[in-house]
């Protein structure tokens, strides 16, 4: 097709801001350039979804390079997630300058790894490999390892070494799993190129082994879910999010996580072609989402710090989505729609959480009472997004949660019902406690203040409009995307 | 060429070297039989007669023989000598018990090589897919049990090697472009996760795994 050399210069022009970053002899300049640059990529970035949204798939590389409709819908999100970011870390990072905490060696390794992170980001999304698909996970972990710990404290230190070891041999599960699924591949007698083609393999995936396909896929959950953060494998993601620069936070939790869950979708429709639409891959996948929620409920009910909450209302929102993947039919509909209200709400979440941090000098919920009277635009920022994020009416998280339930109800999976909401019921109650509490209540610690920019109210204003938007309607053309890419996912009938 | 017997010959070494890993508790030998390990590991393609393409086979050797023979060890031991520790002091659980575990490893290695029908690539023998898992096992083992930041970086290094074989037990080999990434990707991660026992050995004054433990909940 006529568009198919567009996905080389969204690859290209990320390593080139990175070295470009590199290059520049001041942190503030750095800050401009990955703010304008990463702004600049994102939209190009949307102009990519959108080209396929209208003209369909499209590949390059004798189809080494695919960009289809899941993947060009997580395109979208990741361009959102990281133009949002971008901007963001400007500001963040412009407060730490003012108090000499982030110099020129910092902002160059800043820069490069940040876009470096994104590159690694988007070619898990390009790469119709399986293995490169792999390799491009594996590389977002050894990149935005770095990143965890920009500021080296004992604390982070701590935090990146987890998340280092825990993810790198959780992600060679994975890379035994693709093993297993080139393995399952070998009867079809295809040539050593095309044997971890993702296309080919869909194409026959009916006449895959279900044995080794069968073992591939829990070794594929386990590996790909530990990037995910599904529990129980999810034990180096709150110390990872609460020790890394906000601004990494946030792209950690809006996209990194989903880019795994990505991986996930990939294969299902593999698993149950295989073992026969029976759904043995889902079921899996649903177990998992249930044990993420409960065990994010569990957490959040005792949680101080206010990033740590929402690394674990993380692991519960991973959870969901996991779960409307697993029910099928319009659960899997309902999860990709989820994918994206969730990703928009969370970096609000942690723009505002990072911003009041700055302020007060800690992220302990309990010393920032009395947020919304100091500083009103993140204050604010903050106890919408939670709002949001537990399930408020009639924003795009509640609607999308809501069509989970619905597909629960439709599949009469009761117990599945019963544990989303009684899971959803504690997150509700133990997060708007200290929502509240930190919004309103007596204050403790007098904080610095700092007055905000227009970007900052832009950032914060455009993401809840957005999802009071994406509430109450849904364009159409993104409502066909997301169906088509569920029934990329669901596999074709 | 084909050569069952040399094949056996590395499988062997392979699961010796896993042995001798987990008993000892001087971590300089350690490092020293990784870096035998992933040599003679690394060897397996060009030991294989289906490959289509021996120049293809024959950079992958040189590759992985120069990234985990070489470049590996000497990055382990220079990381070793500034965190200034020598020895794996008291392992949560002990040398013995360990050795015992791995030979257990092997024989439900072998067991499941003989029980799960996996499709085999024709490599010759029916032992690489039960030592490779083995070796991952090993790995997994060293990871979970040792003290030491560095171990677990020896330990990720034998998963990683232990998958090479199972993987080339079970499809041969992978295309190029990917094989060669997995390759530069375990290569940062050892990188990096050597520089950050250094950075952990400087701010905490050890690299106890088990004292890394002040977040919590």
């Amino acid at each position: 097709m006529a568009a198919d050399w567009i996905l080389w210069p969204i690859l290209t022009f990320p390593v080139l801001s990175a070295g470009l970053c590199l290059t520049l002899h001041s942190p503030q300049r750095i800050l401009g350039a990955v703010a304008f640059l990463g702004f600049l990529w994102a939209l190009l970035l949307g102009a990519v979804a959108v080209t396929v949204m209208y003209l369909g798939t499209l590949s390059a590389a004798r189809h080494w390079l695919t960009l289809d409709m899941l993947s060009s819908y997580h395109l979208l999100i990741f361009g959102m997630v990281f133009g949002a970011s971008s901007l963001y870390a400007r500001h963040y990072f412009s407060f730490e300058i003012a108090h000499d905490e982030f110099n020129l060696e910092d902002g160059r390794k800043f820069g490069a790894l940040w876009f470096g992170s994104g590159t690694a980001m988007v070619s898990v999304l390009l790469c119709n490999n399986l293995g490169l698909m792999w390799v491009g996970i594996e590389a977002t972990t050894l990149l935005t390892a770095f990143l965890v710990c920009a500021h080296v404290t004992p604390l982070s230190l701590e935090a990146m070494w987890k998340y280092l070891v825990v993810c790198s041999v959780g992600v060679a599960f994975a890379f035994i799993g693709t093993l297993l699924v080139a393995a399952s591949a070998l009867e079809l007698g295809l040539a050593a190129e095309d044997t971890l083609l993702w296309t080919v393999l869909d194409g026959s995936a009916e006449r895959l082994s279900p044995g080794p396909m069968k073992l591939a896929f829990v070794f594929l959950l386990v590996g790909y879910g530990t990037k995910a953060g599904l529990a129980p494998m999810h034990s180096w993601l709150p110390d990872a999010h609460s020790q890394a620069p906000t601004p990494v936070s946030a792209i950690l939790s809006g996209f990194m996580l989903n880019a795994a869950l990505y991986c996930i979708m990939r294969y299902l429709p593999l698993v149950e072609g295989a073992t026969g639409h029976l759904g043995w891959g889902r079921a899996l996948v649903t177990l998992l989402g249930m044990i993420s929620m409960v065990l994010a409920a569990a957490f959040i009910l005792f949680q101080h710090d206010g990033k740590r909450l929402l690394a674990y209302s993380s692991v519960e929102h991973m959870g969901i989505i996991a779960l409307g993947l697993g029910l099928g039919g319009i659960g899997t509909f309902a999860g990709l729609w989820h994918a994206m209200n969730h990703s928009i709400c969370k970096i609000l979440a942690f723009f505002s959480i990072g911003s009041l941090g700055q302020l007060y000098g800690t992220h302990d919920l309990g010393k920032m009472a009395g947020a919304m009277r100091r500083s009103p635009l993140w204050g604010l920022g903050f106890f919408v997004s939670v709002l949001i994020l537990i399930g408020s009416a009639p924003f795009a998280i509640f609607m999308s949660e809501l069509q989970i339930l619905r597909a629960a109800i439709h599949q009469e999976a009761w117990v599945v019902l019963a544990i989303f909401l009684a899971a959803a019921a504690l997150v509700f109650i133990g997060a708007l406690k200290l929502a509240i509490a930190a919004a309103w209540g007596e204050e403790v610690v007098v904080p610095r203040t700092q007055s905000s920019s227009i970007i900052d109210v832009l950032l914060v204003i455009g993401a809840l409009g957005l999802l009071l938007l994406l509430g109450l309607w849904l364009p159409t053309p993104l409502h066909g995307m997301m169906e088509s890419a569920a029934q990329i996912i669901g596999g074709r009938p | 060429m084909n050569h069952p017997s040399l094949i056996e010959a590395v499988l062997v070494t392979v699961v010796l070297t896993n042995l001798q890993l987990l008993g000892s508790s001087r971590l300089k030998i350690c490092i020293h039989m990784v870096g035998l390990q992933g040599i003679v590991a690394g060897l397996l393609p060009v030991l294989l007669d289906h490959e289509a393409n021996p120049l293809r086979a024959w950079l992958l050797v040189v590759g992985s023989v120069a990234i985990k023979g070489i470049v590996f060890p000497k990055l382990l031991l220079r990381v070793l000598r500034d965190a200034g520790v020598c020895r794996e002091v008291e392992p949560f659980v002990g040398y013995i018990l360990s050795l015992l575990a791995a030979v257990s490893a092997l024989m439900f290695s072998l067991w499941m090589g003989s029980t799960l029908v996996l499709p085999q690539a024709p490599v010759g023998t029916t032992l690489m897919a039960p030592v490779g898992f083995t070796t991952i096992l090993v790995g997994l083992l060293v990871i979970i049990t040792r003290r030491k930041a560095i171990s677990q970086v020896i330990g990720y290094v034998v998963v990683e090697n232990g998958i090479y074989i199972f993987g080339v037990a079970l499809v041969g080999g992978v295309p190029m472009l990917v094989e060669l990434g997995v390759l530069m990707d375990a290569f940062v991660a050892v990188f990096l996760m050597g520089i950050a026992v250094y950075k952990i050995s400087r701010e905490f004054d050890h690299i106890d795994v088990d004292r890394l433990n002040r977040m919590q909940g």
